[in-house]
């Protein structure tokens, strides 16, 4: 019997292959390695990210589900709750307790209770409505308050940029 | 890129030693011929990096095959940490410095990136889906070896510094104590794991083995860390290299003993506070632990907030965070006040008793439950009676002490659950017919003083919105409704009887009277009153406290007068406070349902009964001698 971290990511595979919800797909990206997976993401329809698929790589920790996992972009992004280098700040990815940016409520925090869709559903519906409070990426914050028709334009360019169409 | 290094390495050290040959032509006077020379002795040196790189490499592939990424770059990590500890370490024996020493360093270094590896390996065990056998030979005969190694090099380190005195061995004896640790823990790690991969189930107390070998090795290395630091700061100078790693392993220690700390509590109120769930409990709901996402077949838990979880992964969870993991209830707050909750029920009759012992016919339902308070509380403003002082000390202050315990106990996490569990529900239920009514001068009342000192996530989650209790306060409200409507009767009828007497001398002194009588009323009834009592101080028409005042009045005019007028005063002071904790909590609701009950079916006649009662009550009261007021 292998550790509990391990069963109950085989359980979550299992799950999200049977029954995937829309718009997301995700996997190990090894068969040996189900601490490392590979997402992809459809941007959600109706915002400036529609028609792009943003791959993400989410990594567990060995205390999964006790932990969360973290998550990465592996495409550039440019959005208010994305660091410049991929790394997505949403409150269901953060353990209660620490609070980076001192604004989420713990309710919205990470619980065993969380899984791998749960997660990948917030980052979509963060991707059509950013906190920009949040200000992981601040550029993109002010951008996305002040000058909605240049973040739009640079979310487009973005989309095309996963499409391998050329920019 | 190795190989082209190596290439050109053996190269040159062929040259190096071709050259020394070709110009001295015989062994001897080569070797001193390349020792002499710098450049040669550089090109020597290097060689030896290499030859054990490569053998390295070599029992890598023996024992490890080929490393993940993660190993690799753990490995690359500590490896160049360790290295500039060596070179801190080179500083204090400058003195011995020789390629002797520098060998030694090289051994040192080479067997703790074994150990590393080793570690890795057996932590990965833990998460690999498939393991061979080849890997359970790999680990066993890898950690075998660096076993013996260890322990030789330590006995020679021993040995030679019993000899010849404190010299580098005594580094090196430590190193090699401390990897010997290493090697301990790992093996054990190593061991649990394989017992575990033998069985189908899950292992529970594998988690609790785990954690107490990191305590026990925790303790052995910051022991050895100390004893070493102190040893070498007597002899030779404060060890600058160890302090990395010494304070890396205080702060491991530490944290382990936080986690047996936390772990040892978490059982411990797993055992005592929540019960086992009952197997139609795990049929009704879905039946799996939504922590590790299997069935629950045995060894599950019920919460207080009715979540059902596996034990072993409550636990788990549980030292890192004292909130049920659905719904976020704070489990440390809500038992405390259960268990306070369960001394109440069984206190309730003594303290009725002590407090009224002239109170109406026992049994005699609503009506009793009615007058009793108003007994109660009339009968103790009048006179501060010692007895019914120090029955209900024992029951009413610790609930406030405790409140403020759980309070302090709370880890910052406020419960937003906003469901009170039933279970809670019931403590409060048996409060108000005497926790209101408790004499002025036990002033503690049952609940915080202050709402200020709730958070408003607190209060929130005081108020409950399940359909139940919502029902509760809609029902509450209707018997609010129609105790005013009765008192309204009442005070009409008392106003016709006033207006056909004589203007009475003491018509002033009820008034204050009739404000703290209302008091009782008001808890009685619900939140909603309440402020509106407290604030109608003055006026006689308070409707809701008529038919208390009334009582008072009819007292007032048996000559009890004086005594109730005075202790009024205090009463006012200290019945405000309830008010306002009365609304800190509206569940206390439920507990009017049999009183109101009863109240819902009153007509005239059974009010004229209810008046009549405490009318013959009082009456009771001043002829018994025990309960009389002694302040006459």
């Amino acid at each position: 019997m292998a550790g509990s971290a391990l069963r109950r990511l085989m359980a979550e595979y299992k799950q999200l292959t049977m029954d995937p919800p829309e718009g997301i797909a995700a996997g190990p990206i090894s068969e040996d390695n189900f601490f490392e997976w590979e997402a992809l993401i459809a941007g959600p329809e109706g915002t400036c990210f529609e028609g792009g698929v943003f791959p993400a790589r989410l990594v567990f920790p060995p205390d999964y589900p006790l932990s969360p996992p973290k998550m990465k972009f592996t495409c550039d992004m440019f959005h208010p709750n994305i660091f410049s280098d991929g790394r997505v700040c949403i409150s269901i990815l953060h353990a209660p307790g620490d609070d980076p940016m001192g604004y989420e409520l713990s309710a919205e925090r990470w619980s065993p209770v969380q899984s791998v869709e749960k997660i990948l559903l917030s980052v979509v519906s963060m991707l059509a409505e950013p906190n920009d409070e949040s200000g992981a990426n601040v550029d993109a914050a002010i951008m996305w308050r002040e000058r909605r028709d240049e973040f739009n334009r640079i979310a487009q360019r973005l989309v095309r940029k996963t499409l391998g169409l050329s920019a | 890129m190795q190989l082209l290094i190596s290439s050109v390495c053996m190269a040159l050290t062929s040259a190096v030693i071709g050259n020394a040959y070709y110009q001295k032509q015989q062994f001897y006077p080569a070797v001193v011929y390349i020792t002499k020379s710098n450049a040669s002795m550089a090109v020597i040196y290097i060689q030896f990096f290499v030859i054990v790189f490569m053998f390295g490499k070599l029992l890598r592939k023996i024992f490890l095959g080929t490393l993940r990424a993660a190993e690799f770059e753990h490995l690359l990590e500590r490896f160049w940490y360790a290295l500039t500890e060596t070179c801190l370490a080179f500083t204090v024996f400058r003195d011995d410095f020789n390629p002797r020493f520098v060998a030694l360093f090289t051994v040192l270094l080479f067997l703790k990136s074994f150990h590393w590896l080793a570690e890795e390996r057996v932590d990965f065990m833990e998460r690999s889906p498939v393991l061979g056998w080849l890997f359970h030979i790999r680990v066993g005969s890898l950690l075998t070896m660096l076993g013996i190694l260890d322990y030789v090099l330590l006995m020679h380190a021993y040995n030679s510094t019993l000899v010849r005195g404190p010299t580098v061995q005594l580094v090196f004896g430590f190193e090699y104590a401390i990897l010997l640790t290493v090697i301990a823990s790992t093996a054990i790690k190593y061991v649990l794991h394989a017992a575990e991969m033998r069985t189908d189930t899950p292992w529970e107390n594998k988690a609790v083995f785990l954690l107490y070998t990191e305590l026990v090795i925790g303790l052995i290395k910051v022991v050895l860390y100390l004893l070493f630091v102190v040893i070498m700061a007597k002899i030779y100078a404060l060890p600058m290299f160890v302090f990395r790693p010494m304070f890396f392993t205080i702060r491991n220690f530490r944290k382990a003993l936080n986690d047996v700390i936390m772990s040892r509590r978490a059982i411990r109120n797993m055992n005592t506070l929540y019960p086992d769930a009952t197997p139609e409990e795990l049929r009704q709901s879905d039946n799996i632990c939504i922590i590790c996402r299997e069935d629950m077949v045995n060894h599950s838990k019920k919460l207080p907030c009715g979540h059902i979880f596996h034990t072993t992964c409550l636990r788990s969870w549980f030292q890192r965070q004292q909130t049920c993991p659905t719904c976020r209830l704070n489990i440390l707050r809500t038992p405390t006040v259960n268990s306070t909750a369960i001394p109440r029920p069984a206190d309730e009759p003594a303290n009725a008793a002590a407090a009224a012992p002239a109170a109406g016919p026992p049994g005699a339902g609503a009506n009793a439950a009615i007058i009793n308070p108003t007994a109660a509380a009339t009968h103790e403003t009048a006179q501060p009676h010692p007895n019914g002082t120090a029955m209900r000390n024992p029951a009413v202050p610790n609930f406030a002490d405790i409140f403020a315990e759980t309070n302090n106990l709370g880890n910052g996490i406020p419960n937003l659950a906003g469901i009170p569990p039933p279970p809670m529900l019931s403590p409060f239920m048996m409060q108000p017919p005497f926790a209101y009514f408790t004499p002025p001068i036990v002033p503690p009342p049952p609940m915080p003083q202050d709402l200020n000192a709730f958070n408003e996530e607190e209060l929130l989650s005081m108020e409950g919105n399940l359909r139940k209790h919502i029902e509760e306060r809609i029902k509450m409200l209707r018997n609010i409704s129609l105790m005013v409507d009765s008192a309204n009767i009442l005070m009409q009828q008392y106003q016709g009887i006033i207006a056909r007497l004589p203007p009475p001398v003491h018509v002033l002194p009820p008034n204050p009277t009739v404000a703290a009588q209302s008091v009782p009323v008001a808890t009685d009834a619900a939140t909603a009153v309440g402020p509106a009592t407290t604030l109608t101080s003055a006026p006689v028409c308070d409707k809701p406290s008529t038919s208390r005042a009334s009582a008072v009045e009819v007292k007032s005019h048996e000559g009890h007068q004086n005594s109730v007028t005075t202790s009024n005063t205090v009463v006012n002071a200290s019945e405000k406070v309830t008010i306002e904790d009365l609304g800190a909590e509206e569940d206390i609701v439920p507990s009017n349902d049999e009183a109101s009950l009863d109240v819902d079916s009153e007509d005239s006649s059974e009010l004229s009964e209810l008046r009549k009662r405490r009318l013959k009550f009082l009456e009771e009261r001043n002829k018994s001698p025990t309960t009389s007021d002694k302040a006459d």
